[in-house]
């Protein structure tokens, strides 16, 4: 509780304004090539077609001028689950048959060519992920990206999807995120002020640690209330009447640059799938290489 | 005058609360809108004027009576948008009206709601954001801007709309005097430039002197009504209502007492310059110095800040220093004010007084402890020097009034009896019976008594230096009184206090010294007769001084008094023009 300060300038997302020309794609575009990335990195389970993703991933970020330092701060946040599951894969994979190549064992522990395959694209695939969608929140600011899905999910407000009470939602949220982070700082500090201890309680005593944080949510919550229930009046004052009949002052204009991307994209995402990749050693096998 | 753009006939509205008894909120309230008007409605709170507001874009529907916006019943409910987009309503928070992460998105919002056409949308935020002078931020996020900025947003919001008629329910409540000053200028110039009617509800007098009309309400009623000459040379009747009244005619009226011939209804300082001139003679006797404070005990210094610096988000890219060279210090059993407009940094140097900051750069002594040092008690210091935050009431969180109170004594680890005494005294101090307010529920009073238990919830620590941040912000003319008077007593019973406000007139009525900050750093200090004698400068930082120093000021440079220490009161400023003038025959 010594230290306020994380709170303040609260960003989500790391938007990186590098210019690049990743950066200047429409939004739709962005948010289309980027799902059939995403889609095309959980589809693929060899190694080949993963680390080639991968490849392209990473000439993305290169492209967008993203240091590839930052793309690998975003794994930090995911280091545990990747370091459990590459010991659970590694200790559990390796019993299971058809083996392939066994490459060493110990007992009972055996690591093998399909355990070591299975972790190898599993890793890929996460890496893949963090960085896409770090990618993403880098390149687009997220006001960008709000436009960018209701514009998308616009055809569907006939099946009624709310395309823009979602978006609208988002932004909502988005645009109180500082003002609550702020809000929660003053709270913060006027509790301790009155020799209050929030976050210091022992952890084996969950009743009373829970108790401590009354002081910092009642308020934040009830605070939160009565912004929204002013935020409604403001609103209707400001005429607004849901979905219909409203115009929109973005008017997402892609030129045929941005969809050929998309295209692109959707066409490397199918041959990816569709394309019957061989296993990594037998490439390497044709190759002349036989020790995997 | 053509057809009236509001007209309200005989409007009731009662409150109908899920339990307990309805609340009348509007008796019978009649009232006509002419186009062009600027109307200012005054009243304290609970008055109904936002009430009334409400009313007049169907925000709010009539219990009975009616409501008319140019021909439309704003019972009807097909008319409802054309009601709301001719009459605009900017509140009290900006924060809570924005629904955009980007300016000029924000200002969009309303006409988007409307169907405007592209094109035109996008002519209508050029225009109402250059209305405002806020088109170099247009892509910027409201959060970084200030408050003024974004309350000008907010009224960007509303002119895209194209309203002939803007109403602004306590928009500049929350600002600081820079701010307001942006805000009340933009208003002027829409009301006097573009024709906008204006309905402005406030609790500044300095405004209602702008409007072409004074409305005051009193407990759902009208009380009052007429130009702001025939409402504010009423003192008596004003003050009855719990309102305030301009300095400069507080002064009218007082010099009226010595001098019949006197007129009473001055609403600002020229009027007052040339009523002096066509009313009064100089005298040849010598000015009547100002009383004398009593001095405070100089030996005891307990708070002493010297050339203290502090960065946010240090060592990180995103670094932004928030003080660079701040010294203050405060003696026992003084009243000290820090002034300087928001973001001076005048809020990060008091969080060091307590410990919620330590030094960074130059050093804080506090009751005879270093806060450099890091073994010092730090929750000791902060039970010996309480801080009530500002809004303080928006920290409550208990629901019984007296657990509320009771929550800093208890995180003392104090035995239950010393806990129940010192909550009887914090609530008693502050004017909160113990028994009867000890149950009631927090979140039941209202704002001013919500303000007071916080207040007592840092007393209940018995703290020898209290320091607070813009106390009276938000209250009414009557809250700030109580308020004030409460602090007063409380440093008649020993308490030293440290006031952090934008309110010079309220500063220079109680503090013994004062300390202005300015980008991070003390630019000034001295007894208030000694900073408010230094106008200039202070009005170059975007601060002010009280209008009755301003006034006599201007008095001295027309040449009609001769030099001497500022005038801190109406009742300093009228003893020395008692003092330097006589009637005129």
């Amino acid at each position: 509780m010594e230290n306020f300060e994380l709170l303040r300038n609260v960003t989500i997302g790391q938007y990186l304004p590098t210019g690049s020309a990743i950066h200047r794609l429409d939004p739709r575009a962005k948010i289309l090539a980027g799902l059939c990335l995403l889609l095309a990195v959980s589809l693929s389970n060899k190694v080949v077609p993963v680390a080639i993703l991968l490849s392209v991933i990473i000439g993305i970020a290169l492209a967008a001028r993203v240091p590839i330092r930052y793309l690998l701060r975003g794994l930090l946040l995911g280091l545990p689950v990747l370091v459990l599951v590459f010991v659970l894969q590694i200790i559990f994979q390796g019993q299971a048959e058809p083996a392939g190549r066994v490459y060493f064992a110990f007992g009972w522990f055996r690591v093998t060519r399909f355990s070591l395959q299975l972790i190898t694209v599993g890793l890929g695939r996460v890496l893949g992920f963090i960085f896409l969608t770090s990618l993403i929140t880098m390149t687009a600011t997220i006001t960008e990206l709000t436009h960018g899905v209701e514009s998308l999910l616009k055809p569907f407000r006939r099946i009624g999807v709310p395309a823009h009470e979602l978006a609208l939602i988002n932004m909502i949220a988005l645009r109180f995120v500082p003002t609550l982070a702020e809000e929660m700082e003053r709270v913060m500090k006027a509790q301790a002020s009155r020799c209050g201890e929030i976050g210091t309680q022992r952890i084996w005593r969950p009743d009373k640690a829970a108790r401590a944080y009354l002081p910092l949510i009642v308020p934040l919550f009830l605070n939160g209330l009565r912004r929204g229930e002013e935020l409604v009046f403001a609103m209707e004052a400001r005429c607004y009447v849901s979905g219909e009949g409203r115009t929109n002052f973005i008017v997402l204009q892609g030129n045929w640059r941005d969809w050929a991307v998309a295209a692109l994209t959707l066409a490397l995402t199918i041959f990816m799938v569709v394309y019957p990749w061989p296993a990594l050693h037998d490439m390497l096998a044709a190759l002349g290489v036989g020790w995997l | 005058m053509g057809t009236p753009i509001i007209r309200v006939e005989n409007l009731n509205f009662t409150y109908l609360p899920e339990h307990g008894t309805p609340v009348p909120a509007l008796r019978g309230i009649n009232l006509t809108i002419e186009p062009g008007e600027y109307v200012a409605v005054l009243g304290h709170n609970g008055s109904g004027k936002s009430t009334l507001a409400r009313h007049l874009n169907a925000l709010l529907q009539p219990t009975s009576g009616q409501v008319w916006v140019k021909d439309w019943n704003t019972q009807d409910a097909a008319r409802v948008l054309d009601i709301r987009s001719t009459v605009g309503m900017v509140f009290q928070n900006p924060d809570n009206q924005m629904v955009a992460t980007i300016v000029e998105e924000d200002v969009a919002f309303g006409p988007e709601n409307l169907g405007v056409p592209h094109d035109e949308l996008i002519a209508r935020v050029d225009w109402a954001l250059g209305q405002v002078d806020m088109a170099a931020h247009r892509k910027r996020a409201p959060h970084l801007l200030s408050g003024g900025q974004k309350q000008r947003v907010c009224i960007a919001g509303v002119l895209a709309m194209k309203p002939q008629v803007l109403a602004l329910d306590e928009a500049t409540a929350l600002l600081d005097p820079l701010g307001r000053r942006e805000v009340l200028d933009t208003v002027v110039r829409l009301n006097r430039e573009q024709g906008v009617t204006v309905v402005a509800i406030t609790h500044h007098m300095e405004e209602a002197v702008e409007a072409s009309r004074v409305v005051v309400m009193a407990d759902g009623v009208i009380a009052l009504d007429g130009t702001p000459r025939e409402i504010f040379s009423q003192v008596e009747r004003l003050q009855a209502l719990q309102m305030d009244v301009p300095q400069v005619t507080q002064l009218a009226g007082l010099l009226r007492r010595s001098w019949p011939g006197f007129p009473s209804d001055l609403l600002n300082s020229a009027e007052l310059t040339s009523a002096v001139r066509d009313h009064l003679a100089p005298r040849p006797a010598p000015e009547v110095a100002p009383p004398v404070m009593a001095a405070p005990d100089t030996r005891d210094r307990i708070i002493d800040v010297r050339g203290l610096g502090h960065d946010y988000m240090q060592g990180t890219p995103l670094a932004v220093t928030a003080i660079s060279d701040v010294s203050l210090d405060v003696h026992r059993g003084e009243i000290v004010g820090i002034i300087g407009h928001t973001g001076c940094g005048k809020s990060t140097a008091i969080q060091h007084l307590n410990g919620l900051y330590r030094p960074q750069r130059g050093q804080v002594h506090v009751l005879g402890q270093d806060l450099r040092d890091p073994k010092i008690k730090v929750r000791q210091l902060r039970s010996r020097v309480g801080l009530l935050f500002q809004n303080a009431e928006a920290q409550l969180f208990e629901q019984y009034v007296g657990d509320d109170v009771a929550y800093g004594p208890r995180n003392l680890k104090l035995s239950r009896e010393e806990v129940r005494a010192r909550v009887r005294r914090a609530m008693e101090s502050v004017g909160l019976g113990f028994a009867e307010f000890k149950d009631r529920i927090t979140f039941g009073l209202s704002g001013g008594q919500m303000r007071r238990v916080a207040l007592a919830g840092v007393l209940a620590l018995e703290p020898e230096v209290l320091v607070l941040d813009e106390p009276t912000a938000g209250l009414d003319p009557q809250g700030r009184r109580q308020l004030y008077e409460t602090l007063l007593a409380l440093h008649a019973g020993g308490l030293t206090l440290v006031i952090v406000s934008h309110n010079m007139e309220e500063l220079a009525q109680v503090c013994h010294r004062l300390f202005v900050i300015d980008h991070g750093k003390t630019v000034m200090s001295g007894t208030p007769a000694e900073v408010f004698t230094q106008a200039a400068e202070l009005r170059h930082m975007g601060l002010g001084v009280p209008d009755v120093t301003a006034a006599v000021d201007d008095l001295r440079q027309a040449g009609l008094l001769a030099p001497g220490p500022a005038a801190l009161t109406v009742e300093q400023a009228a003893d020395m023009l008692r003092g330097a003038f006589d009637g005129k025959l």
